[in-house]
């Protein structure tokens, strides 16, 4: 693309024979990938036309695809002081410029570009993240499976998170957010304790917070605290009765406790709220079983399995509906069901080891 | 008028619940003086946080039962290559106590000639069975080593009949229990093994923490079968048998007929994977059908930390199920027997999801211990890691045991009966002062045993000691039914312990009780009337 409107602008700008020799010599031999020899052919045309901006492109890329960065960044400089309007020089001096760690230096050039992709990786190495976002979102766009620019766009996201949160926590140390960010980053991290601290302060605080109390849960439900866990989610419930999520988890705390028929109901209001959820459907299923209702606990689980096929949760369904058929007395069924678990264990992710 | 009514039954309620006598109570025994000494060090070598294991045994035929308790040995910081564990420095010795009539203990280990451990043996756990069917129980030890088996000679003194016996296994063995699966009247011997761990290939995990490391980090192996030739010598059948045939982390061991075929099953606690169920086939053959069976998983499909296993029938529909004892964040697993050779998981609608989620849980037993006709649940709990409080303070090192009353069928906690958290392994239940109430031996890491003490009630009793002539001795294997209880006989199960080989009833009210035993020889015998609150020799018909 670049070599195309480098081509168009030298038939556009006229040079000497000798120097478009040079200069199809230098193409040549750039295509065969012979980079030291296109680059000396470039300088030629450069010294024989030292006004055309062509000349000094084509040199600055033979450099740049010789992987000699530094080496690119004079002759681009000076093609773009001939020609300010060239986007291909500006776009190759960005290049060479971010590559050689100047990214600051390479924003305006890669702006002029409107390089979307390197622009946002310039601003995220700049510090500047809420411009690499947008940038790197928009270049996603475009390609998006590119590894590159999935990593970048990840990182940045990421830092312009933490940037934010920084922010808060210097601003405003003791607000409720704050001690929010801290939560769910000590949740993170796996530190329980500080986590529970954290929320307990931000809820004590505002405790109109959605989503704090369900995180809070979270936290108690990671470490079987079954009663705190219920208390938790059933606060969020009644912040946000439309939450199908807070009601999902209120029931599996409810289960976990043996209170059955309220867990049931609160499962059967998530699927209400939220239908086909397969971690609701299965934990419904469990309750509909502990509940009698063998055939309600086979239509949940079968919808698991309709719905996720090949997940951990599938395995759970089809090993729940052996146990099921078991009891029933179906043997083939149940050793059917024994089968398909069997096989989805060795593909699906293992069951996370057992916590010494 | 209502209200206050309501108050004062409420009150009342509250005040009854306040001054209820404790089920179990703590009461340490003069001249119990046992440390289970596991030598704990910054290496953190997987050995020192598993033991250890006590038995209870009547090895002199005095009628009281005495303790026998495992030690560890000592632990070289970092260990030596090979480690000797210095056996033979008495603090690290086996121990046997007799029980004298006032109650009180005596240490008999060198006059028993139970003092050579042997060098090289780090103590795990141990099983108890007349195996020779001469009426006196003899003593089986486990190790990390070479396991030792001790005849009990009748004078009060045991012989090391290891080498002629043939059962010394190697590795590293955990629990073992005698059983005849064969049905041939002697009682032959399973032992299970943890992994294939060795001191030269110890190592730490848990990153900073530095932990011990979780079971996946070595390679399982297999439990061991010995038949019993009935010459003093055993044959290691446990490939012919097809016990060998899977390789698993065995920690704890019960035995059981569960599909009611006449021949005793084995379940095989494993830690972090699928547990075993060794169905007898009834051919000298045995085939893993846990998983068919539904005795493997957690109702979620997911691996389990089993660590201590009881086979009993809970919920006195006369069929033996299955409890397991795991780490945290598991809740043990309760596998109730459907019947037809099948299980279901139901550990939380007997409740022990709300009580187990947080604990972890070593030796088990399922005993009446108020005598109300319904098997209540004892677990020893203690966590694995010592350090686990830096980790996760939300869990413990040191935990409470586990008491909780059965209520038909669902468990609710009550006081254990001590009051300060312990590092609990190993756990055996039999009546140590014969008062027709079921007591507990609890090992502890780095301290004495702990002795529960059961100060009775008013409920009355009926304890059944089988005695074998075509069956085994022991008549281990049997099953027992005393008016709606049923009971299999044996010493096994809890974790690396074993228990009074007497079999106990709680009857509540009922004053005389219909005994029912089906012996492992086929043999089916009936005792009516039977009065309550004795101790009842029931021997075998030598002709059906």
């Amino acid at each position: 693309m670049i070599r195309a409107l480098v081509l168009l602008f030298l038939a556009w700008q006229s040079p000497s024979p000798e120097a478009l020799q040079h200069m199809q010599a230098g193409a040549e031999a750039e295509k065969n990938r012979h980079f030291d020899v296109a680059i000396a052919e470039y300088r030629k045309v450069t010294e024989l036309e030292p006004t055309l901006a062509a000349g000094f492109v084509s040199l600055g890329q033979a450099y740049l695809e010789n992987h000699d960065y530094g080496g690119a960044i004079v002759p681009l400089k000076q093609a773009v002081t001939l020609s300010p309007e060239l986007r291909p020089a500006h776009q190759l001096l960005g290049y060479a410029l971010l590559a050689e760690g100047y990214a600051a230096q390479a924003i305006p050039h890669l702006e002029k570009a409107q390089d979307t992709a390197a622009l946002g990786i310039a601003q995220l190495e700049t510090g500047d993240f809420a411009g690499a976002v947008p940038n790197l979102q928009a270049a996603l766009s475009q390609r998006p499976n590119d590894p590159d620019l999935l990593y970048y766009f990840g990182r940045a996201s990421g830092l312009l998170s933490k940037q934010s949160i920084d922010t808060l926590l210097a601003a405003y140390p003791d607000s409720a957010r704050a001690h929010q960010a801290m939560a769910e980053n000590y949740y993170i991290l796996r530190q329980m304790p500080q986590a529970e601290k954290e929320f307990l302060e931000a809820i004590r605080q505002r405790p109109d917070i959605p989503k704090l109390h369900l995180e809070l849960g979270l936290v108690y439900a990671g470490s079987a605290q079954w009663p705190k866990a219920e208390e938790a989610f059933r606060a969020e419930t009644k912040l946000q009765p439309g939450n199908a999520e807070a009601a999902y988890r209120l029931g599996n705390a409810l289960l976990q406790q043996g209170k059955t028929r309220e867990g049931r109901a609160e499962l059967i209001r998530s699927d209400k709220l939220q239908p086909e959820m397969p971690e609701t459907l299965y934990a419904l299923g469990k309750a509909d079983s502990l509940e009698g209702d063998a055939t309600a606990a086979e239509k949940a689980w079968k919808k698991v399995i309709e719905l996720e096929q090949t997940s951990r949760l599938t395995a759970q369904a089809h090993f729940a509906l052996a146990g099921l058929y078991r009891k029933q007395g179906k043997a083939d069924a149940a050793q059917q069901e024994m089968e398909a678990f069997k096989k989805l264990e060795k593909t699906s992710t293992p069951p996370e080891a057992p916590q010494q | 008028m209502l209200k206050t009514a309501v108050m004062v039954f409420a009150l009342a309620a509250v005040l009854f619940a306040a001054l209820a006598a404790p089920v179990l109570e703590m009461k340490p025994r003069a001249g119990l003086d046992f440390i289970l000494r596991n030598s704990p060090t910054p290496q953190k070598y997987l050995i020192e946080t598993m033991p250890g294991g006590v038995a209870l045994l009547d090895y002199n035929r005095d009628g009281l039962l005495d303790i026998f308790l495992v030690n560890g040995g000592r632990v070289t910081s970092p260990m030596q290559i090979p480690e000797n564990f210095d056996r033979s420095d008495p603090l690290y010795w086996n121990r046997l106590y007799r029980q004298n009539k006032d109650g009180t203990f005596t240490d008999v280990t060198k006059q028993a000639g139970l003092a050579n451990a042997g060098e090289g043996n780090y103590g795990m756990g141990v099983a108890i069975g007349d195996y020779d069917n001469d009426g006196y129980p003899d003593i089986y030890v486990t190790n990390y080593g070479k396991n030792t088996l001790y005849h009990n000679n009748g004078d009060g003194t045991f012989t090391d009949v290891t080498e002629k016996a043939g059962v010394a296994a190697g590795g590293w063995s955990v629990s073992a229990g005698f059983f005849d699966y064969d049905n041939d009247g002697k009682l032959d011997l399973f032992v299970t093994r943890y992994m294939d761990w060795d001191t030269k290939h110890s190592k730490t995990c848990g990153g900073e923490w530095h932990t011990y490391c979780p079971p996946e980090e070595f390679p399982a192996t297999t439990s061991i079968l010995y038949h019993n030739r009935g010459d003093g010598s055993f044959e290691d059948v446990s490939q012919k048998s097809g016990i060998a045939s899977k390789k698993g982390r065995g920690l704890g061991v019960a035995f059981a007929d569960y599909d009611d075929d006449g021949f005793t099953d084995v379940f095989v606690a494993n830690d972090g994977m699928q547990q075993f169920l060794f169905h007898n086939n009834g051919d000298g053959t045995f085939k893993e059908v846990g998983m068919e069976a539904g005795a493997a998983l957690s109702e979620d499909g997911r691996r389990l930390s089993g660590m201590g296993v009881v086979f009993q029938d809970y919920d006195n529909d006369g069929r033996p199920d299955i409890i397991v004892t795991e780490l945290p964040r598991e809740i043990y697993g309760v596998y109730h027997n459907e019947g037809k050779g099948t299980f279901s998981y139901q550990s939380l609608e007997t409740g022990l999801g709300m009580l187990t989620s947080g604990s972890s849980g070593w030796g088990v037993g399922l005993e009446d211990f108020d005598n109300d006709g319904w098997k209540d649940l004892f677990v020893a709990q203690g966590h694995v890691l010592d350090n686990v409080e830096q980790i996760d303070p939300s869990l413990h090192y040191k935990e409470l045991p586990l008491l909780a009353m059965n209520h038909q069928g669902r468990f609710e906690r009550t006081d254990p009966g001590l009051t300060a958290p312990v590092a609990g392994r190993g756990a055996a239940f039999g009546d140590l002062n014969n008062d027709g109430w079921q007591d507990v031996v609890m090992t502890v890491l780095g301290e004495k045993p702990v002795v529960l003490l059961n100060p009775g009630g008013k409920n009355h009793w009926l304890v059944v000691n089988l005695r074998g002539t075509r069956s085994n001795r022991d008549g281990l294997g049997a099953r027992v039914r005393v008016n709606a209880q049923t009971r299999f006989a044996t010493t096994s199960g809890s974790y690396s312990s074993a228990s009074d080989k007497r079999l106990h009833f709680g009857l509540g009210s009922a004053q005389t009780a219909k005994v029912e035993v089906d012996w492992p020889s086929g043999v089916h015998q009936t005792l009516s009337d039977v009065h309550a609150d004795q101790f009842l020799d029931v021997t075998e018909p030598e002709k059906p």
